[in-house]
Protein backbone atom coordinates (compact mmCIF):
# COMPACT_ATOMS: atom_id res chain seq x y z
CA UNK A 1 0.00 0.00 0.00
CA UNK A 2 1.58 3.79 -0.90
CA UNK A 3 2.37 5.41 2.41
CA UNK A 4 0.26 8.65 3.20
CA UNK A 5 2.31 11.88 3.73
CA UNK A 6 3.02 12.20 7.66
CA UNK A 7 1.54 14.96 7.84
CA UNK A 8 -1.30 13.74 7.09
CA UNK A 9 -1.43 11.70 9.84
CA UNK A 10 -3.42 13.80 12.62
CA UNK A 11 -6.30 14.90 9.90
CA UNK A 12 -6.55 10.88 9.46
CA UNK A 13 -6.57 10.13 12.96
CA UNK A 14 -9.43 12.77 13.45
CA UNK A 15 -11.04 11.82 10.58
CA UNK A 16 -11.69 7.59 11.51
CA UNK A 17 -12.20 8.33 15.19
CA UNK A 18 -14.83 10.67 14.11
CA UNK A 19 -16.39 8.21 12.07
CA UNK A 20 -17.47 5.94 14.88
CA UNK A 21 -18.61 9.23 17.07
CA UNK A 22 -22.15 8.47 16.84
CA UNK A 23 -23.87 5.28 16.28
CA UNK A 24 -27.70 5.54 16.13
CA UNK A 25 -29.69 2.12 17.75
CA UNK A 26 -33.28 2.23 16.39
CA UNK A 27 -35.37 0.71 19.75
CA UNK A 28 -33.17 1.49 22.51
CA UNK A 29 -35.02 4.03 24.09
CA UNK A 30 -37.52 1.70 24.26
CA UNK A 31 -35.54 -1.24 25.71
CA UNK A 32 -34.05 1.06 28.35
CA UNK A 33 -37.44 2.76 29.48
CA UNK A 34 -38.64 -1.35 29.94
CA UNK A 35 -35.83 -1.98 31.78
CA UNK A 36 -36.41 0.84 34.42
CA UNK A 37 -40.17 -0.06 34.44
CA UNK A 38 -38.33 -3.75 35.61
CA UNK A 39 -35.98 -2.03 37.94
CA UNK A 40 -38.59 -0.08 39.27
CA UNK A 41 -40.38 -3.45 39.93
CA UNK A 42 -37.95 -4.92 41.35
CA UNK A 43 -36.89 -2.24 43.64
CA UNK A 44 -40.55 -2.39 45.01
CA UNK A 45 -40.55 -6.40 45.71
CA UNK A 46 -37.20 -5.81 47.53
CA UNK A 47 -38.46 -2.99 49.68
CA UNK A 48 -41.72 -4.89 50.96
CA UNK A 49 -39.50 -7.91 51.34
CA UNK A 50 -36.94 -6.16 53.53
CA UNK A 51 -40.40 -4.46 55.39
CA UNK A 52 -42.07 -8.11 55.89
CA UNK A 53 -38.91 -9.76 57.53
CA UNK A 54 -38.39 -6.34 59.59
CA UNK A 55 -41.92 -7.03 60.90
CA UNK A 56 -41.68 -10.66 61.37
CA UNK A 57 -38.20 -10.13 63.53
CA UNK A 58 -39.81 -7.62 65.94
CA UNK A 59 -42.91 -10.15 66.30
CA UNK A 60 -40.75 -12.91 66.89
CA UNK A 61 -38.37 -10.29 69.51
CA UNK A 62 -41.57 -9.12 71.28
CA UNK A 63 -42.93 -12.82 71.91
CA UNK A 64 -39.57 -14.25 73.36
CA UNK A 65 -39.57 -11.08 75.59
CA UNK A 66 -43.01 -11.83 76.99
CA UNK A 67 -42.10 -15.27 78.26
CA UNK A 68 -38.97 -16.05 80.05
CA UNK A 69 -36.14 -18.24 79.10
CA UNK A 70 -35.68 -21.64 80.55
CA UNK A 71 -32.40 -19.83 82.22
CA UNK A 72 -34.05 -17.70 83.92
CA UNK A 73 -36.75 -20.11 85.26
CA UNK A 74 -33.58 -22.21 86.33
CA UNK A 75 -32.30 -19.07 87.86
CA UNK A 76 -35.66 -18.30 89.71
CA UNK A 77 -36.26 -22.10 90.92
CA UNK A 78 -32.84 -22.29 92.26
CA UNK A 79 -33.53 -18.83 94.50
CA UNK A 80 -36.25 -20.84 95.60
CA UNK A 81 -34.81 -23.59 96.43
CA UNK A 82 -32.34 -21.94 98.65
CA UNK A 83 -34.84 -19.94 100.19
CA UNK A 84 -36.42 -23.32 101.26
CA UNK A 85 -33.40 -24.61 102.65
CA UNK A 86 -32.41 -21.39 104.86
CA UNK A 87 -35.77 -21.41 105.75
CA UNK A 88 -35.64 -24.86 107.13
CA UNK A 89 -32.08 -24.67 107.98
CA UNK A 90 -33.20 -22.21 110.17
CA UNK A 91 -35.81 -23.86 111.87
CA UNK A 92 -33.30 -26.59 112.55
CA UNK A 93 -30.60 -24.31 113.99
CA UNK A 94 -33.65 -22.76 116.14
CA UNK A 95 -34.63 -26.30 117.58
CA UNK A 96 -30.92 -26.97 118.10
CA UNK A 97 -30.95 -23.56 120.26
CA UNK A 98 -34.32 -24.77 122.32
CA UNK A 99 -32.49 -27.87 123.00
CA UNK A 100 -29.26 -26.36 124.30
CA UNK A 101 -31.19 -24.52 126.73
CA UNK A 102 -32.74 -27.82 127.71
CA UNK A 103 -29.69 -29.60 127.93
CA UNK A 104 -28.92 -29.03 131.67
CA UNK A 105 -32.16 -29.89 133.03
CA UNK A 106 -32.33 -32.99 130.32
CA UNK A 107 -29.07 -34.65 132.49
CA UNK A 108 -31.02 -34.26 135.27
CA UNK A 109 -32.77 -37.87 136.23
CA UNK A 110 -34.67 -36.59 138.89
CA UNK A 111 -36.14 -34.65 136.20
CA UNK A 112 -36.82 -36.92 134.60
CA UNK A 113 -38.35 -38.66 136.68
CA UNK A 114 -40.43 -36.10 137.36
CA UNK A 115 -41.47 -35.47 134.11
CA UNK A 116 -42.34 -39.22 133.58
CA UNK A 117 -44.65 -39.35 136.50
CA UNK A 118 -46.44 -36.84 134.77
CA UNK A 119 -45.84 -34.09 137.46
CA UNK A 120 -48.25 -35.69 139.69
CA UNK B 1 -26.93 26.43 26.22
CA UNK B 2 -30.12 25.53 25.24
CA UNK B 3 -29.44 22.38 25.01
CA UNK B 4 -28.29 22.10 28.56
CA UNK B 5 -31.17 23.83 30.06
CA UNK B 6 -33.47 21.24 27.85
CA UNK B 7 -31.35 18.69 29.83
CA UNK B 8 -31.97 20.17 32.98
CA UNK B 9 -35.79 20.46 32.66
CA UNK B 10 -35.81 16.29 31.40
CA UNK B 11 -33.87 15.33 34.19
CA UNK B 12 -36.30 17.04 36.38
CA UNK B 13 -38.83 15.27 34.81
CA UNK B 14 -37.38 11.73 35.12
CA UNK B 15 -36.24 12.00 38.67
CA UNK B 16 -40.13 12.46 39.35
CA UNK B 17 -41.10 9.09 37.15
CA UNK B 18 -41.41 10.64 34.12
CA UNK B 19 -41.01 7.77 31.43
CA UNK B 20 -41.66 10.00 28.29
CA UNK B 21 -38.75 12.22 30.04
CA UNK B 22 -36.18 9.61 29.92
CA UNK B 23 -36.87 8.25 26.44
CA UNK B 24 -36.18 11.92 24.92
CA UNK B 25 -32.90 11.59 27.00
CA UNK B 26 -32.19 8.39 25.61
CA UNK B 27 -33.17 9.59 21.44
CA UNK B 28 -30.96 12.51 22.37
CA UNK B 29 -27.39 10.84 23.85
CA UNK B 30 -27.44 7.42 23.08
CA UNK B 31 -26.08 8.10 19.81
CA UNK B 32 -22.89 9.61 20.97
CA UNK B 33 -22.59 7.44 23.81
CA UNK B 34 -22.83 4.19 21.95
CA UNK B 35 -20.18 5.57 19.81
CA UNK B 36 -18.13 5.97 22.39
CA UNK B 37 -18.83 2.92 23.96
CA UNK B 38 -18.17 1.25 20.49
CA UNK B 39 -14.94 2.62 20.34
CA UNK B 40 -13.96 1.60 23.69
CA UNK B 41 -14.63 -2.35 23.97
CA UNK B 42 -15.00 -2.90 20.00
CA UNK B 43 -18.38 -4.72 20.13
CA UNK B 44 -21.36 -2.99 19.07
CA UNK B 45 -23.65 -5.45 20.86
CA UNK B 46 -21.51 -4.79 24.21
CA UNK B 47 -21.50 -1.02 22.97
CA UNK B 48 -25.42 -1.27 23.30
CA UNK B 49 -25.35 -3.18 26.69
CA UNK B 50 -23.82 -0.77 28.16
CA UNK B 51 -25.55 1.86 27.02
CA UNK B 52 -28.34 0.50 28.43
CA UNK B 53 -26.76 0.35 31.84
CA UNK B 54 -25.60 4.12 31.39
CA UNK B 55 -28.92 5.21 31.36
CA UNK B 56 -30.51 2.93 33.81
CA UNK B 57 -27.94 4.31 36.31
CA UNK B 58 -28.88 7.79 35.30
CA UNK B 59 -32.56 7.08 36.14
CA UNK B 60 -31.58 5.64 39.48
CA UNK B 61 -29.59 8.88 39.83
CA UNK B 62 -32.11 11.16 38.78
CA UNK B 63 -33.21 12.35 42.31
CA UNK B 64 -29.45 13.09 43.18
CA UNK B 65 -28.57 14.19 40.18
CA UNK B 66 -27.23 18.58 40.67
CA UNK B 67 -26.28 20.05 36.95
CA UNK B 68 -22.90 21.33 38.32
CA UNK B 69 -21.79 19.35 34.78
CA UNK B 70 -22.80 18.94 31.51
CA UNK B 71 -25.88 15.76 31.24
CA UNK B 72 -23.63 14.65 28.37
CA UNK B 73 -19.92 14.37 30.76
CA UNK B 74 -22.07 12.90 32.98
CA UNK B 75 -23.08 10.15 30.96
CA UNK B 76 -19.60 9.80 29.67
CA UNK B 77 -18.36 9.69 33.46
CA UNK B 78 -20.50 6.67 33.75
CA UNK B 79 -19.88 5.06 30.89
CA UNK B 80 -16.34 5.12 31.34
CA UNK B 81 -16.87 3.00 34.90
CA UNK B 82 -18.57 0.52 32.85
CA UNK B 83 -15.90 0.31 30.27
CA UNK B 84 -13.41 0.17 33.20
CA UNK B 85 -15.78 -2.68 34.97
CA UNK B 86 -15.82 -4.57 31.37
CA UNK B 87 -12.13 -4.26 31.59
CA UNK B 88 -11.73 -6.20 34.59
CA UNK B 89 -14.53 -8.68 33.34
CA UNK B 90 -12.36 -9.45 30.63
CA UNK B 91 -9.32 -9.22 32.25
CA UNK B 92 -10.51 -12.23 34.36
CA UNK B 93 -12.04 -14.35 31.76
CA UNK B 94 -10.23 -15.38 28.95
CA UNK B 95 -12.10 -13.94 25.76
CA UNK B 96 -11.45 -14.25 21.78
CA UNK B 97 -9.45 -12.03 19.97
CA UNK B 98 -12.64 -10.78 18.28
CA UNK B 99 -13.79 -9.40 21.04
CA UNK B 100 -11.92 -6.81 21.02
CA UNK B 101 -11.08 -6.04 17.16
CA UNK B 102 -13.26 -3.71 15.33
CA UNK B 103 -15.99 -5.83 13.83
CA UNK B 104 -15.89 -5.69 9.83
CA UNK B 105 -18.02 -4.08 7.94
CA UNK B 106 -18.97 -1.22 9.57
CA UNK B 107 -18.25 1.83 7.98
CA UNK B 108 -20.53 2.95 5.69
CA UNK B 109 -21.01 1.90 2.67
CA UNK B 110 -19.73 4.55 0.20
CA UNK B 111 -16.33 4.60 1.58
CA UNK B 112 -13.27 3.87 -0.45
CA UNK B 113 -12.10 0.87 0.18
CA UNK B 114 -8.57 2.18 0.88
CA UNK B 115 -10.02 4.52 3.33
CA UNK B 116 -11.54 1.58 4.79
CA UNK B 117 -8.58 0.09 5.28
CA UNK B 118 -6.97 2.98 6.93
CA UNK B 119 -10.43 3.74 9.11
CA UNK B 120 -10.09 -0.25 10.63
CA UNK B 121 -6.30 0.39 11.12
CA UNK B 122 -6.56 3.16 12.89
CA UNK B 123 -9.33 1.33 15.13
CA UNK B 124 -7.03 -1.65 15.95
CA UNK B 125 -4.43 0.76 16.93
CA UNK B 126 -6.54 2.44 19.45
CA UNK B 127 -7.62 -0.55 20.62
CA UNK B 128 -4.00 -1.48 21.21
CA UNK B 129 -3.06 1.46 23.79
CA UNK B 130 -2.99 1.66 27.41
CA UNK B 131 -6.57 2.14 28.89
CA UNK B 132 -5.94 5.75 30.07
CA UNK B 133 -4.52 6.73 26.76
CA UNK B 134 -7.52 5.54 24.63
CA UNK B 135 -9.93 7.14 26.89
CA UNK B 136 -8.27 10.68 26.83
CA UNK B 137 -7.84 10.09 22.86
CA UNK B 138 -11.09 9.10 22.67
CA UNK B 139 -12.67 12.00 24.21
CA UNK B 140 -10.81 14.66 22.99
CA UNK B 141 -11.07 13.66 19.24
CA UNK B 142 -14.06 11.87 18.55
CA UNK B 143 -16.05 13.58 21.36
CA UNK B 144 -14.85 16.62 21.00
CA UNK B 145 -14.32 17.08 24.27
CA UNK B 146 -11.98 19.94 26.14
CA UNK B 147 -9.24 19.00 28.65
CA UNK B 148 -11.15 20.09 31.67
CA UNK B 149 -14.24 17.89 30.98
CA UNK B 150 -11.85 14.64 30.22
CA UNK B 151 -9.66 15.29 33.29
CA UNK B 152 -13.51 15.32 35.09
CA UNK B 153 -14.26 12.17 33.34
CA UNK B 154 -11.11 10.58 34.36
CA UNK B 155 -10.63 12.15 37.78
CA UNK B 156 -7.31 13.14 37.09
CA UNK B 157 -5.27 16.08 36.83
CA UNK B 158 -5.56 18.19 33.33
CA UNK B 159 -1.80 17.67 33.15
CA UNK B 160 -2.39 14.03 33.31
CA UNK B 161 -4.79 14.07 30.34
CA UNK B 162 -2.57 15.72 28.44
CA UNK B 163 0.55 13.15 28.82
CA UNK B 164 -1.95 10.29 28.32
CA UNK B 165 -2.77 12.52 25.08
CA UNK B 166 0.80 12.49 23.70
CA UNK B 167 1.85 9.01 24.53
CA UNK B 168 -1.00 8.07 22.53
CA UNK B 169 -0.53 10.26 19.40
CA UNK B 170 3.34 8.59 19.79
CA UNK B 171 2.10 5.66 20.10
CA UNK B 172 -0.28 5.09 17.00
CA UNK B 173 2.45 6.55 15.12
CA UNK B 174 4.33 3.25 15.73
CA UNK B 175 1.35 1.38 15.35
CA UNK B 176 0.74 2.88 11.93
CA UNK B 177 3.96 3.43 10.54
CA UNK B 178 3.41 0.89 7.65
CA UNK B 179 0.79 3.38 6.58
CA UNK B 180 2.76 6.87 6.63
CA UNK B 181 6.55 7.32 6.23
CA UNK B 182 6.76 8.46 9.63
CA UNK B 183 10.28 7.65 11.21
CA UNK B 184 9.75 4.68 14.11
Amino acid sequence: MERRPAEHFDRDLEAALVRGRAMSVPGLAGRVVAAVRADRVRRVVIRWGSGLSAAAACLVAALMLNFPSEEALIVEARSLVAAEESAQFHEFLSLADDLALLQPVIERPALIEDLADGGS
Amino acid sequence: MADEEEDRRLMGLVAAGDDDALRLLVHRHHARLVGYLRSEVGSQATAEELAMEVFIRLHRAAGRWRPEAKLSTYLIHIARNLVLNEWRRRSRKPTSALESAPEPGDAAPESGRRVLELEEAFSRAVAQLPEEQRTAILLLVQQEMPYEEIASVMGCPVSSVKTWIHRARTRLKELMRDFYGLES
